[in-house]
């Protein structure tokens, strides 16, 4: 099987009922582990579209920018508490969310990652660190419920589990640096 | 017979020039000093076992001033924290020394420095197991409280490992800095994996014995038992895989060397280690099946998380067999077990190491059988658990280090590996086997009937059941007495080869890999350890976010410090 081919696999494999059931009934899961699972799918699946229609993405994604941007939109829209929510109790949403993970995040973050300067590479990671650790802020200091379908509980797993991320994060981006250095 | 000086006919320059210089004074002493003290500690730490054994077969009594279980817990902190640790801290010191080109003078420094941290907080540690003051265990669960000298000497021996590993560290960074472009040599790849797991491992547990320190002197007043255990168990199992990882660094990098051969491709070597490091501490969990306030789902979670070291292992498998036939076949072996009958087996550090590797055949069947949550609870905290670890830990773990020491003490100790000290390890060897097919075995089985582990001999009032272990237990008996005359002569071994022994050179073998097909860059990649680091943290927080969190902020009522015995 080709590459593409792993990636519909896999899409497929998270659509089936009782699966997408499993990973969405906790809430880190829902958010750390579906949905990042969704746009590896569409990472791998790129290549489909990258061979059928090399002059679309050579004539809207020349330099990258416009798919990162892409990328960087839609995947923080889906951190939004409130997305989750809809996602669970609004089928089109649901539907959404299978659609616009693979094919507007996983394709287009392809398509720009290598294209795009080290310098924007850069900017990209900064971001989201940041984003995670603000997010994890915020799930773990909101005093109140932020989606009616995860207790309190389940909110505040996820907040650490976006902090410690960012931790994660932070320390490659030391290790990084202190290599890079050693490279030059 | 099988020459005991067994090596590649060419030797390659670097090799010579290896040999030229010979083994460093100052490292080699560090080396020895960590293998003394491992070996004085498998001695006392035998005798406990044996104890332990003729009591619970009925045998004999311990006496009230030392309790069975004030034995056992001297015995699991000898034999499972003691030796292995001055074991592998020796053993990667020595081979960091030979492949690096020398220890860095002020990484040796602290390597004594962390030796003295460890012996210090030993004696601390022992003072209340034998004032009875501390007869808690290895494991140490809380709400069971000893008195603080005992966790603050577990404390200062993991401040000792950390500044072994930051050592190690320091010293492999040093060499890389000095040597651009090239690869980490395979063995101070291993040895980077090892303290890498030692210091991440052993974080949480870190974190535990503070709070047990303030909670027994009373400056806490309870404790959360559940998160206790949780940290404690995400360093058990991370050391049970050093161990392991020991263990099979010496099978991919020295083995092939003793017979002949060559070893197994570099590239999936190192991922080997990698993924060893990266999967490895949430594993912990396959420990606390049986605990409570966890639910089902997460341990379902969890049962992924052990089994995933299953592959690995079974590559090591792979590769191990794939090296023996190979070399066994160019020995001349035909047909399609010919290849079998030409390993050398009158080689000690052949034949140790050997049946090390295919005890873990039913140790890490055994292992699978009990991360599954039907059968884990049939055998749960009964001998067949202590069956499992004696198989696994107590022979292969401990038989491959009982390989090493026959050409590894020779070599810190500029002396040669004589043929009848080859033929004593021989017999060390078949008698530990024997020894501990009897004790393990009969471990196993009764622990199927239902004997628990943990407890002192009885009769439950002649209940039948009971009774009706009896015989296995004497089976266990006549294992121990073998074992301890396995550890007799191998203490022998160690401290002849140490000081008595003829002088000479002996090489600290490790094998040149296979060739590899022209123009194949050597995987660079595998050597960015920053990003492992980052990717086993990153599982980390998979595995344990969610469950401490649940324990933490769901917590019940914390625990007072409790003396049970
Ligand atoms: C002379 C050899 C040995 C004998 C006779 C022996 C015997 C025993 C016995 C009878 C028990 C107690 C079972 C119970 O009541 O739960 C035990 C426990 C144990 N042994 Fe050994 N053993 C030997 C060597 C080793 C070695 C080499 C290791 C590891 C390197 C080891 C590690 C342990 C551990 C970790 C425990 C569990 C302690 C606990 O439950 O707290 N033993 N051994
Ligand atoms: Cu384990």
């Amino acid at each position: 099987m080709t590459q593409a081919g792993y990636g519909l696999a896999l899409l497929l494999f998270l659509a089936i009922p009782p699966i997408a059931h499993l990973f969405e009934s906790i809430m880190i899961i829902h958010m750390h582990m579906q949905m990042p699972l969704l746009v590896i799918s569409g990472f791998f699946i790129a290549t489909f579209f990258q061979k059928r229609y090399p002059g679309f993405f050579e004539k809207w994604n020349e330099d990258g920018i416009p798919g990162i941007l892409l990328f960087s939109i839609v995947f923080s829209y889906w951190m939004i508490p409130r997305t989750m929510d809809e996602a669970l109790t609004v089928p089109a949403v649901e539907v959404f969310k299978f659609i616009s993970l693979p094919f507007l995040c996983g394709v287009p973050l392809r398509d720009s990652w290598f294209k795009i300067s080290l310098f924007v590479k850069k900017i990209v990671f900064a971001t989201f660190t940041l984003l995670f650790f603000a997010l994890g802020v915020l799930y773990i200091k909101a005093p109140v419920q932020l989606c009616n379908n995860y207790l309190l509980i389940d909110q505040l797993t996820l907040g650490w589990g976006f902090l410690t991320m960012a931790i994660c994060f932070m320390i490659f981006i030391v290790y990084y640096v202190f290599t890079e250095k050693e490279a030059t | 017979m099988t020459t005991v000086n067994v090596g590649a006919s060419e030797r390659s320059l670097k090799q010579k020039v290896e040999q030229a210089l010979g083994v460093v004074a100052e490292d080699a002493k560090l080396s020895k000093s960590y293998m003394t003290v491992a070996f004085i500690a498998l001695l006392i730490g035998g005798f406990l076992g044996l104890f332990q054994g003729l009591e619970r077969a009925g045998l004999i009594q311990l006496p009230s001033w030392f309790t069975y279980y004030q034995v056992l817990t001297a015995h699991g902190i000898l034999l499972v924290l003691v030796l292995t640790a001055f074991f592998t801290i020796g053993y990667f010191y020595a081979g960091l020394s030979q492949v690096l080109g020398g220890i860095l003078p002020h990484v040796r420094r602290m390597a004594w420095i962390g030796f003295w941290l460890k012996i210090v907080g030993f004696v601390c540690a022992v003072i209340p197991i034998i004032m009875n003051d501390a007869t808690v265990m290895f494991t140490f669960y809380p709400p069971m409280a000893a008195s603080p000298l005992f966790y603050i000497g577990l404390a200062l021996i993991v401040i000792g490992v950390w500044m072994c590993a930051f050592g190690a560290f320091i010293n492999v960074a040093t060499w890389r800095k000095q040597n651009p472009g090239k690869q980490i040599p395979i063995f101070a790849f291993f040895a980077t994996g090892v303290f890498v797991l030692l210091f991440f491992g052993s974080i949480g547990v870190t974190i535990e014995v503070i709070m047990l320190i303030f909670w027994s002197a009373g400056i806490l007043e309870t404790i959360n038992v559940m998160v206790s255990r949780t940290l404690f168990w995400s360093f058990g199992h991370t050391l049970v895989n050093i161990w392991y990882l020991t263990a099979v660094s010496a099978w991919y990098t020295i083995v092939p060397k003793i017979i002949g051969g060559r070893r197994f491709s570099d590239t999936l070597t190192r991922v080997v280690v990698i993924l060893l490091v990266i999967t490895n501490i949430p594993g912990g969990f396959h420990h606390q099946i049986v605990d409570p306030g966890m639910g089902e789902a997460l341990k379902y979670m969890h049962v992924f998380m052990s089994l995933a070291i299953g592959f690995p292992s079974l590559m090591t498998a792979y590769a191990m067999f794939s090296v023996f036939e190979r070399t066994g076949r160019l020995k001349g072996g035909k047909g399609l077990l010919g290849w079998f009958k030409k390993l050398p087996w009158g080689d000690v550090r052949f034949l140790a190491p050997f049946i090390a590797m295919a005890a873990f055949a039913p140790a890490g069947a055994g292992g699978i059988a009990q991360t599954t949550n039907q059968l884990n609870q049939v055998v749960h905290n009964t001998l067949w658990v202590v069956g499992h670890f004696h198989l696994t830990v107590g022979t292969s773990v401990v038989l491959t280090f009982f390989g090493i020491s026959y050409w590894l003490i020779p070599h810190i100790s500029k002396r040669v590996l004589t043929p009848q000290m080859n033929r004593i390890g021989i017999i060390q060897t078949i008698i530990w086997t024997v020894g501990m097919l009897f004790m393990s075995g009969a471990m196993h089985y009764v622990g199927l009937l239902g004997s628990p582990r943990r407890t002192s001999y009885t009769t439950y009032g002649d209940h039948a059941v009971a009774l009706g272990w009896d015989p296995y237990m004497i089976l266990l008996a006549i294992g121990g007495t073998l074992l301890i005359v396995g550890v007799i002569i191998q203490v022998y071994a160690v401290f002849n080869m140490m000081f008595f022994a003829p002088k000479g050179k002996t090489e600290f073998p490790i094998a040149e890999t296979e060739e590899e097909p022209q123009g194949k860059k050597p995987a660079l990649w595998a050597d960015r350890w920053g990003l492992w680091i980052v990717l086993m943290l990153l599982v980390v927080s998979m595995g344990y976010v969610i469950p401490l969190v649940d324990m933490i902020v769901n917590a019940p009522p914390g625990s007072p410090p409790i003396r049970t015995w």
